[in-house]
């Protein structure tokens, strides 16, 4: 378990078959390489950035070039100048995000080992999950703000956060099927013969192994519950509005305020980027391999 | 086994069902005691705030003294009827007052109050007719939308005060329109004159040009775009449909999407304007890439403040849409008749149906109808004039009928194509005139 | 008996482990998903809330218009055009970053930041940045001596692709990376003893080993390639004409803009039934769920 923080060549999958032709300043090619993808794809977040530092009349005059005359009145407005709460929508939506990961991964991970190993209810749950993905989000939006209304459940977190579980579920028990098929079923065979109860074999040799695959699984569920849209236009008014939402009323009647929705949007980027940053240790490290390897 | 398994899953469907009978308000709301909270929603941009300044000021003061508390919700300008749908879809009861406008208060009506009984004689008659449906009102007016030709100044001065740029307009013009023309005052322009300056002001056409485009068309597939095609479609003399038939096959239905395709295919408009709509409109204008543009109403104030618009503030005038004729509509609140507390919902309406609260809405920033409060408060903002002016002079609506709202996306979505000369001007003109006329129907 | 009673533990922990999948099934996915499928058969619409049971005439309603199998094929083309290239990307990016460079961690957490950014949002961003009178690309261009027009009819489908890829190859590679950190290392070592070839290795050890993860890349992005909104809504709202209506545009428009609930709930059915075939083909293949051959 030494190989957490510093993983040794063994543990980039690929690497050993090009060991002998990897020569330390190859590496920077790679980065290189790498950073100009990076940077490529993020083209979109950067300009965001750029726009949301330039005062209203450089946005159109000044296309391309860094602000002339910087100034922080966009993100002013986005945090409390604009008469919008959202300080509030951020931790609306941090709570939206953590409670919907928290809730999936208590839910999905013994299911679907439930009912990959122990052969709970058959392939066919997972069909079905599948099949509900498959379903667009406006077909259940509105039978769950009747649902909430009733449970009073409207307006309120946990009822976005049961609305997050109910679209990321399906997501969860695929990536974890898929996962669980990856390891060896002779490690937990081993394990139960040395005594261990199917709760210890999950808890203490199947979930380390399936550690980057959790991580991976909880990182998109944060994201994509950070992003949701549609179910919080409808489930949301005013007590649980999250920051998509809140950003959205930057597009006004007389326009699109870009200054002040880019500024939105790149602040609204930082909380998943945080908790990508926290959690890509082990996702870059690859803690089940360092498991398999002892 | 598998029979089990469909055998488990219909009986879970079949109970879930039921459970759905039950559930669902089906309730017709409730007057409620007359006080306590009401919830409004609005959407960002002047009307808004404007209405935020006014809901304070009455929670401040009248509010309570009537012992109600006017709770604000902003939903963002796309998003609101999409949410409002979804509401009055479940029956909801979560919101009182609803954010609706002339041209979708007909779909709306089933699930709107009636406000017969509140005092609109301060309103300017064509606003609440067109709020009006079977008879009954179901909405207050509050601003009013319509489109103006907004050009630069500096421009169409350089041309009409020199005589080369005369005679190359001349030349243009015979070219374009098959008869020479002399430059006219934007002020008069006919279509004609807003095809043939059009190309004048394109490089396309004119590499002098000192904008690249005349125009900018607003071409997006886009319900609201419908709105300003229609300024044509009623310039040229066109209709939606006469005595309950669709009329968008006829000759000025035509034309006016030929004026469009034209526009579009000699580059006298960006090919990107095929997706353009208000923002992409502004931007065209800001940026001083084009020379004249049909924008709403509310676009003027944003270009011709310096710290918006540096380089074209100053030099944007405005004038009535060429070939006279504007679209209007009237954005208003309405009562949701699933409230669960209509009396407290209709004292805030009657409230807001006052010239003392239209007023504090003009000064916060609005524009009401209400043609005294506008001529009292003309110092507040020299478009109360142009606005009253082009109502009552320029004004046209769209026929009301419960599926308008549809009619608009319909009529954009068959002619979008056409608008920018992908589809076939005939064939396009006939599915949006099949698609009306169902509608009618 | 000593099998037995070990079975009847296995199934005992199975159901244990499972409570919180069915328990959240029952109160969360059944009601909404009935309520769903009743409102198909009903009349529910603005105009007629009496929710009347007006059987398959909303399905035949889909049908009587082009509209909707043009939107069907454009979805069609589209999602295999942008799954197709994303997870070829997708899966270079994962072997590009499948080594040690300097780096290494800053980029890899920077090549998911397009996926961090919300879709509603993204697609206001982009409208920014490609704006040709004041986006940053076309200024761009323009200062290079390119005068492209990106939203012309003739480019605007390439140019969606294109902003799709970008939007959504972090996500396969997110993935598919995750999923070789979880590879069985002594394979690859005992081969690369042999100095087999590259490509090679690639194809008959990393490939079927990976097969499940790739999978379910393929397929969690596939279900959602062919839910496409946010960002083709915002930028051409399905036109010109219906020429970019995706299938969730066309149930949107009919949900909320014809206000007809019925027939979007029937459209999302028919779109269900068409693909639900194809599911259990490639679940099959992301999980082996112990009760193959049964």
């Amino acid at each position: 378990m030494t190989t957490i923080t510093e993983p040794d060549t063994h543990h980039d999958a690929l690497a050993s078959v090009r060991r002998s032709r990897d020569r330390r300043p190859s590496r920077w090619l790679f980065t290189l390489l790498i950073g100009a993808i990076a940077i490529a794809i993020n083209i979109p977040l950067l300009n965001a950035i750029l726009v949301s530092m330039k005062p209203d009349g450089e946005i159109a005059r000044n296309p391309i070039g860094l602000p002339q005359n910087a100034t922080l009145d966009h993100y002013a407005n986005v945090l409390y100048a604009s008469g919008y709460d959202f300080p509030k929508f951020f931790v609306n939506s941090a709570a939206i995000a953590i409670g919907t990961v928290i809730l999936v991964l208590v839910i999905a991970v013994p299911a679907t080992y439930a009912i990959v190993r122990l052969g709970f209810g058959g392939r066919w749950i997972i069909d079905s999950a599948s099949g509900l993905r498959l379903l667009p989000a406006i077909f259940f939006v509105v039978p769950f703000f009747i649902l909430f209304s009733n449970l009073g459940l409207q307006d309120s977190i946990p009822g976005l956060i049961l609305a997050n579980t109910f679209l990321n579920l399906p997501l969860a028990i695929i990536l974890l099927a898929a996962g669980l098929r990856d390891i060896p079923t002779e490690v937990e065979e081993a394990g139960s013969v040395d005594g261990a109860g199917i709760f210890r074999t999950l808890y203490s040799i199947v979930l380390p192994m399936l550690a980057s695959t959790v991580v991976a699984v909880a990182v998109l569920v944060f994201i994509f519950s950070w992003n949701d849209y549609l179910f919080a236009l409808v489930l949301s008014s005013s007590n649980a509005t999250p920051v998509t939402l809140g950003a959205s009323n930057f597009v006004t009647s007389t326009g699109i305020r870009w200054g002040d929705i880019s500024a939105a949007s790149f602040l609204s980027t930082l909380p998943p980027l945080l908790f990508a940053v926290f959690a890509q240790r082990y996702l870059v490290s690859g803690l089940s391999a360092g498991a398999v390897k002892g | 086994m598998l029979s089990k398994k469909i055998g488990a899953i219909g009986a879970l469907l079949v109970s879930a069902t039921m459970l759905a009978g039950c559930a669902g308000g089906g309730s017709n709301g409730d007057d409620g005691d007359g006080t306590g909270t009401v919830k409004m929603v609005a959407w960002p941009g002047p009307e808004g705030d404007a209405m935020k300044k006014v809901v304070d000021a009455y929670n401040a003061g009248q509010g309570k003294e009537d012992d109600i508390t006017v709770d604000l919700v902003l939903l963002s300008r796309q998003d609101t009827f999409s949410k409002e749908t979804a509401l009055m879809s479940s029956k909801s009861s979560e919101v009182d007052i609803y954010w609706t406008a002339s041209y979708n208060v007909g779909q709306f009506s089933p699930s709107l109050e009636p406000l017969d009984d509140i005092d609109t004689s301060n309103y300017f008659p064509v606003a609440t007719e067109g709020l009006t449906y079977n008879d009954k009102l179901y909405a207050l007016p509050l601003d009013v939308s319509n489109h103006f030709l907004l050009y630069r100044q500096d421009l169409i001065d350089g041309l009409l005060n020199d005589p080369a740029a005369v005679e190359e307009y001349k030349a243009i013009s015979a070219d374009v329109l098959g008869e020479e023309r002399e430059p006219a005052d934007p002020q008069e322009w006919d279509l004609d004159d807003f095809k043939a300056m059009s190309a004048y002001f394109s490089t396309s056409t004119n590499p002098d040009s000192p904008t690249q485009y005349g125009t900018i068309l607003q071409a997006k597939n886009l319900l609201y775009n419908t709105m300003i095609w229609n300024d044509v479609l009623w310039g040229y003399g066109g209709n939606w449909a006469e005595d309950g038939t669709a009329t968008l096959d006829s000759e000025e239905g035509k034309k006016a999407v030929q004026l469009y395709a034209d526009i579009y295919t000699n580059k006298w408009t960006s090919p990107d304007s095929a997706q353009a709509e208000f923002p992409e409109t502004q931007a065209a204008l800001q940026s001083g890439n084009v020379a004249f543009a049909m924008q709403w109403s509310a676009a003027f104030a944003a270009l011709n403040d310096p710290e918006q618009s540096p380089d074209v503030a100053g030099k944007i005038a405005i004038a009535p849409v060429p070939g006279g004729q504007t679209h209007v509509h009237a954005l208003s609140v309405s009562l949701n008749k699933y409230s669960k507390n209509k009396a407290a919902a209709k004292t805030l309406l009657s409230y807001l149906a006052t010239t003392d609260a239209m007023t504090a809405y003009a000064e916060a920033g609005g524009i009401p109808a209400m043609p005294d409060v506008l001529s009292a408060n003309e110092s507040l903002n020299p478009a109360f004039g142009k606005v009253s002016e082009s109502i009552s002079d320029y004004g046209y609506s769209e026929p009301v009928f419960p599926k308008t709202f549809q009619a608009y996306s319909a009529i954009a979505e068959a002619l979008s194509g056409a608008w920018v000369g992908q589809t076939p001007v005939d064939e396009a003109v006939k599915n949006a005139n099949e698609s009306l006329q169902e509608l009618l129907d | 008996m000593a099998q037995t009673l070990a079975h009847r533990k296995k199934n005992a922990a199975a159901l244990l482990l499972s409570v919180p999948l069915v328990v959240f099934a029952l109160v969360f996915v059944a009601y909404p998903l009935a309520s769903g499928i009743a409102t198909a058969f009903t009349s529910k619409s603005l105009l007629d809330p009496t929710e009347a049971f007006n059987g398959v005439d909303n399905f035949v309603s889909i049908f009587a218009k082009p509209a909707f199998l043009n939107a069907a094929g454009f979805t069609a083309l589209f999602a295999a055009v942008v799954v197709a290239c994303e997870m070829v990307l997708g899966f270079g990016l994962a072997l590009l970053f499948d080594r040690k460079f300097p780096g290494k961690k800053l980029f890899f957490t920077l090549t998911l930041l397009p996926i961090m950014i919300a879709p509603a949002l993204l697609g206001i961003m982009f409208r920014l940045l490609l704006n040709e009178d004041i986006g940053a690309i076309p200024a761009l261009l323009q200062s290079v001596g390119l005068s492209v027009s990106l939203f012309s009819p003739s480019s605007v489908i390439p140019l969606l692709v294109v902003l799709d890829i970008l939007q959504w190859t972090p996500f396969t590679f997110l993935i598919i990376y995750a999923g070789l950190q979880s590879f069985p290392r002594e394979l690859l070592e005992a081969s690369s003893v042999d100095g087999a070839h590259f490509f090679r290795q690639l194809w008959h050890i990393v490939l079927p080993v990976l097969k499940p993860v790739l999978f379910a890349a393929f397929f969690l992005r596939a279900i959602d390639a062919i839910r496409t909104f946010d960002v083709i809504y915002v930028l051409t709202a399905g036109g010109p004409g219906t020429t970019t209506t995706t299938l969730s545009i066309y149930i949107y428009k009919v949900a909320f803009e014809q206000g007809d609930f019925g027939k979007a709930a029937a459209a999302s059915l028919v779109v269900l039934i068409c693909l639900l075939p194809f599911v259990p083909f490639i679940v099959k293949r992301i999980a082996s769920t112990g009760m193959e051959g049964k």
